[in-house]
């Protein structure tokens, strides 16, 4: 637990005043056992000891003798009283690396000078190793005072080692699990409405004198991007700077008036998405759609629009199923589960069905963990914590409550609140179905054809055969509307077989392919696999668990339906602490639990509740226990999430990670009094926002009169005395782009759109499990593809290059923040790319349409991307521009696009590892609606869209102050 | 580190000076007159360093950059460089495995298979290959075959990740990111880690070359096979450079009344740099790539203009210019070797379509004097099975075998001219010599210059690392 030097500034002063003059050290006996053994324990004993077979060098360090005795190099580790004699102490050292190898290996696990210190004089000291029993005394006796000293020791459910279990903590590593009571507001000089202010200033570095209150255009620009995710139309910003309310009253409405908005639920719920690692597909080999994936993504705007409690919003995604029995809509509760579903996951028939099912509990017990606890449990899941007070057990007893959760996609008729529209894309569906059909049909028919001359040549009678081929004829023809294939060919063999007629005197499986047939009918078949999951988009169906038995599963290749006895058949998953995390490697057995720790040190109230050990009811129990107002860590959790969404930078700086590695709140006293008062007002996101956005704070102008003066003294930038600006992420930018180009739907959400990805992205063939994925074929008409972003189909193994470029987190990784570096290839997509192209000829058609002269035209941009009218300068450049460009559009002719019909891919077969080449029809294609396209635009207006596509890449649009 | 986004990598909070952008010289390219586009070499990193500045290595390099060959699917290693002769003793005799590591893949009644193809030794070293690689044969002693290694996973894609990124599940950095990540790259005006993919994307996608907790700057950057190189790089058809340059000057200008409001705010003359250094690639990378100019014979060589050997032979070729140019680690993908059924048609047509591209690759490099700095790897994400369901009925191919492959190195600091570790008669498991992936990993790492103990980041609560828990370099097959 001292790895970090940098956690332990306490310690780090105690070791400048080393080394310690042995008239004051301790006794060696004692330095053994306080110091010397736990850090053997920690640092050497996994190569040295752990395991026998694995003991690295010979040299094993569990005993004293066999320490003396040294390794490989023959000579002994410790010779008592002689450090510098002594090869454990000089490869501890590290500078003796000619000699001996530099101990542990790795540079971050190097030894801290304290530590290299105690083994120093202990060695000095003799070496002495008290026996076990002499070990307890000496740590009996010295308890209470190595406690005050080295820290304290955690109560847990209990390490795998007792070492573990009694090791100590430095007090400021356990901040978060310290019972949450909201502390007094501060009162300084000033008179502070707004108490977060209160505990800034309190915080303030001497000599830091805050920010001035940003302008109000800045302000509004600001709130409505981090509220909507959109810029502040030129009417709201007309009406904010003409409001004669005090600054503080008229801002208090603007607040209130973008808290109503529906498209705050779509900004924000993106937050959460990021968090919980939203996708519509299951990654790994297949990928395959998650057809009803995109009710979750429309429950959480719901549950934010609605400001949800949070509390609430916690038992439903993590127990929803379990708490619908009596609900009015159970819908709504299902499909709230699709939570614990999150991860990519998959079963093919290539992988253990055990294995597959263990990475869906360790992905659910990480993922709980960390969402709502700020715990990324993963660490302790072959070994107790390395650093915090979470052992394995805690691990395991987590995960227990999972044991019977079941994945499945389960009926949950549409709500009335749901967007149902837009289900007839499904005939696009439909189409390929019978494409596909076609394809095996006539693959049939070649082997039919084929399988005469094979006779022929094979000198074999076809009586038989022909026969079998008639019955499977007549069966063919009888089946009505066919959803599965079930080739006459392969009906014949099969029927030949079950009659018993050996092989050799049927044709072979596949015959008569020509070698792209071999990837023609893999295509198709599996082709017809994915439809299925397509499919079920359009189904009155949740992506969801329930709680049972785990079935015997081998592979998934269809979406999962609740089976009929889910409490009866499958088996009764007993979860075990699973050695070195390997599911075949059961040791002892655990029952549901929650994080022992949290208990202990925040909720010892909770500490004897149990959790349920029947199929039925342990979630609930566990989302009772996390959602309660007694842990220590929930609501901490989400007002730093908030916070940090606000402000871009949080208070404990991981909102993931509140472990002892994680960096230490800047403002301890604030985030407690923030989490307090969430509870309190009943777990309202929608109250924390007041708060937070009515504060100075937040209200600050992002640039400081004395910016040298701030930079010294608040180095970190951690005083919140300015605001810091941020970048635009990619869904704000392309929905902000498509806002000021007026062609943006404000429909809230419905089945996954598909706006036009860049081309060849979206053409770009890439390999699923024995086949290649479907073509990303956008949604035919344009007000379709002008959706929000947060609407658009996520797939895993094909992001839109726009967003990717742009920061957007991959879905693998839960996302607690953004990134807004600066890439290269960001300015090709945004300078170079049709979908830049075509925004900015639709914002020019609108301007146009919308002014009635040159400069109102250019006025009017600027107020739409810019939230400003433009200076004189900047007027005169634009319209200078204008002209300028429109005269060398007169001179350019632009063709109509031309729009794919069909895409021949050329791949490599499976089979033959022969080229082939296949055609995937575009389906939408037939009915496809361009954006407005040069080719029909006037010179005028092309001239001025490049003037837009300037103002769209610039930085004034990009950056938020 | 000023911070731990997992999705973010480094993040400037309060540091105007620092900046980050893909192949950029930092803050002095706004200010350095553009000279000389693709050879510029950087001997230090300079003041305001971008992410992609050289640094020094842990340890003496013994290659300078590094050319991945990586077959995509799982070659075979029995029907290539692994000979099993008992397996014609064995053919279509029953093949039984049971217990709880059995998968749905290997039910149903499963024989062993012998090989349909012929070896011989080839070279002074005597190495095993099958015939059909007849141009690799020729420089059989430049390499280091190495049949101990072994991986977790029996499916594509968590197999592609773990051999990529050490971790199955994917999301972590590829190696070619670390690599970045350690070392910088020599040219600032390219990206430090070039991914050259199939026209279709392997198994797993693109998250097999990402930057996964790293900054984004040591991101793969694939040159696409077909159609645009790097996706967007030129504008629409009839824009031209003069064009864009009009519109670049006005945004040039909007952009700087902008800055001088806001002359605190440091991202933003970073983010004017990008857009300048982007106008300048986008004329620049295609002449890069275009291999029309190549001499002749060198074409022929590769194999450009054959049909089998085209696609890949550019790859290698390009490959090469791209190493010479600066580019510290590039990543080729040949696939799919996923050969369930007709292996000898398969792999026969795999290895006609890399045989010669490969081998004039070692030869080029070799001639120019770059093989001795150039660090060069062979292998698939996992070996073949010895057995086989016969499914098809009469010809024959093998399933997944995380237990067994071949993997080759050549170049900087390899044992040419050895064959380390051994599989067993069947090949099923290697029994000479096991490693675990992650000690390939340290190995390649140590012949870079890297100590994987060393090369780490903090990120979920721990120092991460390409081995994701250390490991060992395989000694055996450094020279």
């Amino acid at each position: 637990m001292k790895f970090l030097p940098r956690l332990f500034p306490a310690l780090l002063a105690v070791s400048g005043l080393l080394p310690v003059p042995s008239a004051l050290a301790e006794d060696a006996g004692a330095l053994f056992v306080r110091r010397v053994w736990p850090l053997f324990q920690e640092k050497c004993l996994a190569c040295h000891g752990k395991d026998e077979a694995k003991i690295k060098g010979g040299l094993d360090m569990r005993t004293a003798e066999a320490l003396r005795q040294g390794g490989d190099s023959e000579e002994p580790s410790v010779v008592a009283g002689q450090p510098e004699k002594s090869a454990l102490y000089l490869s501890v050292t590290r500078r003796h690396a000619d000699d001996w190898e530099p101990m542990p290996p790795k540079e971050n696990d190097q030894l801290t000078a304290e530590q290299i210190a105690w083994v120093k004089e202990w060695i000095a000291g003799g070496a002495p190793w008290p026996d076990d029993a002499t070990q307890k005394v000496i740590a009996k006796a010295n308890a209470d005072k190595w406690s005050a000293e080295d820290g304290i020791i955690v109560p847990t459910s209990g390490g795998l080692a007792p070492e573990w279990t009694n090791r100590r903590y430095q007090p400021e590593n356990l901040w978060a699990y310290r019972p949450l009571q909201k502390p007094a507001v501060p009162t300084p000089a000033a008179d502070f409405q707004n108490p977060i202010d209160a505990f800034l200033t309190a915080k303030m570095p001497a000599g830091v004198t805050p920010a001035p209150l940003a302008d109000r255009r800045t302000l509004l620009r600001r709130a409505t991007f981090d509220l909507l995710g959109l810029p502040p139309t030129p009417e709201e910003v007309a009406a904010f700077l003409a409001d004669p309310a005090a600054d503080d009253a008229a801002f208090a409405e603007v607040i209130e008036r973008l808290l109503a908005a529906p498209h705050y639920g779509e900004k924000w719920g993106q937050h959460w998405l990021d968090v919980v690692r939203y996708a519509d597909s299951s990654g790994f080999a297949n990928d395959y759609v998650r057809g009803n994936a995109w009710r979750y993504r429309d429950y959480v705007i719901r549950a934010f629009n609605a400001d949800k409690p949070y509390d609430q919003f916690i038992r439903e995604q993590i127990a929803g199923d379990e708490l619908a029995g009596d609900a009015s809509q159970p819908s709504e509760l299902l499909i709230a589960t699709g939570f614990l579903r999150m991860g990519p996951w998959e079963l093919t028939g290539m992988e253990v069905a055990k294995i597959a099912r263990q990475r869906f509990l360790d992905d659910v017990t990480n993922s709980v963990g960390e969402t709502f606890l700020a715990h990324s449990l993963q660490c302790a899941r072959c070994h107790d914590h390395k650093f915090d007070p979470v052992p394995t057990r805690d691990y395991y007893g987590f995960q227990a409550v999972f044991a019977t959760t079941q994945l499945s996609e389960r009926p949950a008729p549409f709500l009335p609140v749901e967007n149902i529209r837009g289900f007839e894309e499904r005939k696009y569906l439909e189409q390929r179905h019978r494409h596909y059909l076609a394809m095996l049909q006539r693959l049939d028919e070649k082997s039919l054809t084929a399988a005469g001359s094979w006779f022929v040549e094979k000198k074999i009678d076809r009586a038989a055969w022909d026969e079998a081929v008639a019955a499977a004829r007549q069966q063919q023809g009888g089946t009505k509307k066919r959803r599965a294939f079930n080739g006459v060919f392969n009906s014949a063999r099969t029927a030949m077989q079950k009659r018993g007629v050996p092989e050799n005197q049927y044709p072979p499986k596949l015959h008569g392919f020509a070698p792209e047939d071999f990837g023609h009918e893999r295509i198709a078949r599996k082709g017809l696999e994915r439809l299925k999951w397509e499919n079920d988009r359009y189904e009155p169906y949740a992506f969801a668990v329930y709680a049972g038995r785990t079935p015997n599963l081998q592979s998934v290749y269809q979406p999962l339906r609740p089976p009929a006895d889910a409490l009866k058949a499958g088996e009764l998953e007993e979860t075990a602490i699973l050695t070195g995390g390997d599911p075949f490697a059961a040791a002892a057995k655990v029952t549901p639990a929650v994080l022992s720790a949290a208990n202990t040190l925040g909720a010892p109230e909770l500490a004897d509740s149990k959790l349920p050990e029947a199929i039925e009811g342990r979630r609930a129990a566990l989302a009772e226990w996390i959602a309660s107002p007694k842990n220590p860590l929930t609501a901490r959790v989400m007002v730093n999430r908030i916070w940090l969404w606000h402000f871009g930078t949080a208070l404990a700086g991981n909102p993931n990670n509140f472990g002892g590695t994680g960096k230490k709140p800047t403002h301890p006293e604030l985030l407690d009094w923030l989490a307090a008062t969430f509870v309190e007002k009943g777990w309202s996101v929608k109250a924390l926002h007041r708060a937070i956005m009515n504060s100075a704070a937040y209200r600050r102008a992002s640039a400081h009169p004395e910016p040298q003066q701030l930079a010294e003294k608040d180095p970190n930038g951690t005083s919140y005395a300015v605001f810091q600006p941020r970048r635009l992420t990619a869904e704000e930018m392309r929905d902000s782009m498509l806002q000021v180009s007026g062609e943006l739907n404000p429909t809230l959400g419905g089945i996954p759109v598909r706006p036009e990805m860049n081309l060849e992205a979206a053409l770009q063939p890439r390999q699923v499990m024995g086949t290649f994925a479907e073509a990303w074929q956008p949604n035919p008409r344009p007000e379709q593809r002008h959706r929000r972003s947060i609407y658009a189909l996520r797939i895993r193994g094909q992001l839109d290059p726009f967003y990717e470029v742009f920061n957007a987190p991959s879905p693998d990784l839960s996302c607690e923040g953004r990134d807004a570096s600066t890439v290269t290839p960001q300015a090709f997509s945004l300078f170079n790319s049709q979908a830049s192209y075509d925004r900015a000829l639709a914002f020019a058609a609108r301007l146009l349409k919308e002014t009635i002269n040159r400069e109102g035209a250019i006025t009017r941009a600027f107020q739409l991307v810019y939230a400003r009218a433009p200076r004189p300068a900047e007027l005169a450049s634009c319209l200078q521009h204008w002209d300028a460009m429109t005269a060398r559009h007169q001179t350019l002719t632009f063709a109509p696009p031309q729009i794919p019909r069909e895409v021949v891919r050329e791949a490599v077969e499976e089979n033959t590892g022969e080229k082939f080449t296949f055609t995937e029809p575009l389906e939408v294609a037939a009915d496809f609606v361009p954006d407005l396209k040069p080719a029909t635009a006037p010179p005028e207006t092309r001239g001025l869209a490049e003037v837009c596509l300037v103002l769209l890449n610039s930085n004034e649009f990009a950056y938020l102050y | 580190m000023s911070s731990y986004f997992p999705c973010a990598g480094h993040r400037a909070l309060h540091a105007p000076t620092r900046r980050q952008f893909l192949y950029s010289l930092g803050a002095s390219i706004g200010s350095v007159a553009f000279t000389s586009f693709l050879s510029r070499e950087l001997q230090a990193a300079p003041a305001t360093a971008s992410p992609l500045a050289p640094k020094p290595g842990h340890l003496p390099a013994k290659a300078k950059s590094c050319i991945f060959l990586m077959m995509e699917g799982g070659p075979s290693h029995i029907d290539t460089f692994d000979p099993k002769p008992k397996l014609a003793d064995l053919h279509l005799q029953e093949f039984v495995r049971e217990g709880k590591m059995k998968s749905a893949m290997e039910s149903g009644k499963r024989y062993y298979v012998q090989s349909p193809f012929q070896f011989a030794k080839h070279g002074q070293s005597g190495a095993d290959m099958a015939d059909n690689w007849t141009h690799l044969a020729r420089v059989a002693d430049d390499l280091c075959f190495f049949r101990g290694c072994q991986v977790d996973s029996v499916n594509h894609p968590t197999a592609m990740y773990q051999m990529n990124t050490g971790n199955r599940f994917g999301g972590d950095p590829g190696i070619g990111a670390w690599v970045t990540y350690g070392l910088g790259s020599l040219n600032q005006d390219l990206p430090g880690f070039v991914v050259l993919p199939e026209v279709s994307y392997p198994q797993g996608g693109a998250p097999n070359w990402g930057n996964g907790f790293l900054p984004a700057s040591f991101q793969g950057t694939p040159l696409r096979a077909k159609g645009s190189p790097i996706l967007d790089l030129t504008p629409p058809v009839g824009i031209t450079p003069d064009h864009q340059r009009t519109n670049l000057d006005l945004l040039g200008q909007l952009n700087r009344d902008h800055a001088a409001q806001h002359p605190g705010h440091g991202e933003l003359a970073a983010r004017m740099d990008s857009y300048e250094l982007a106008f300048r690639m986008q004329m620049q990378v295609p002449g890069l790539i275009d291999l029309e100019k190549e001499d002749p014979k060198l074409k022929e060589m590769y194999g450009l203009g054959q049909d089998a050997t085209d696609a890949f032979g550019r790859k290698c070729l390009l490959a090469r210019k791209l190493v010479e140019k600066g580019v510290r680690f590039v990543q080729l993908y040949a696939g799919t070797w996923d050969s369930h059924d007709y292996i000898e048609r398969a792999h026969g047509n795999l290895v006609r379509n890399v045989d010669q591209p490969i081998a004039a690759l070692l030869t080029d490099l070799k001639q120019r004097g770059l093989l001795d700095e150039t660090l060069v790897v062979w292998c698939g994400e996992f070996g073949r099975s010895p057995d086989n369901g016969v499914r098809g009925g009469t010809q024959y191919g093998r399933d997944h075998n995380p237990h067994a492959m071949t993997v080759w190195m050549a170049g900087g600091g390899v044992k040419a001219g050895h064959t380390i570790g051994a599989t067993d008669e069947t090949g099923d498991k290697a029994v000479e010599c096991v490693h675990h992936v992650r000690d390939l990993h340290v190995t390649l790492l140590r012949l870079l210059g890297l100590d994987d103990n060393k090369l780490t980041y903090f990120h979920g609560g721990r120092f991460k690392q390409l081995s994701q828990f250390g490991g060992q370099p395989i000694s055996e097959l450094i020279a």
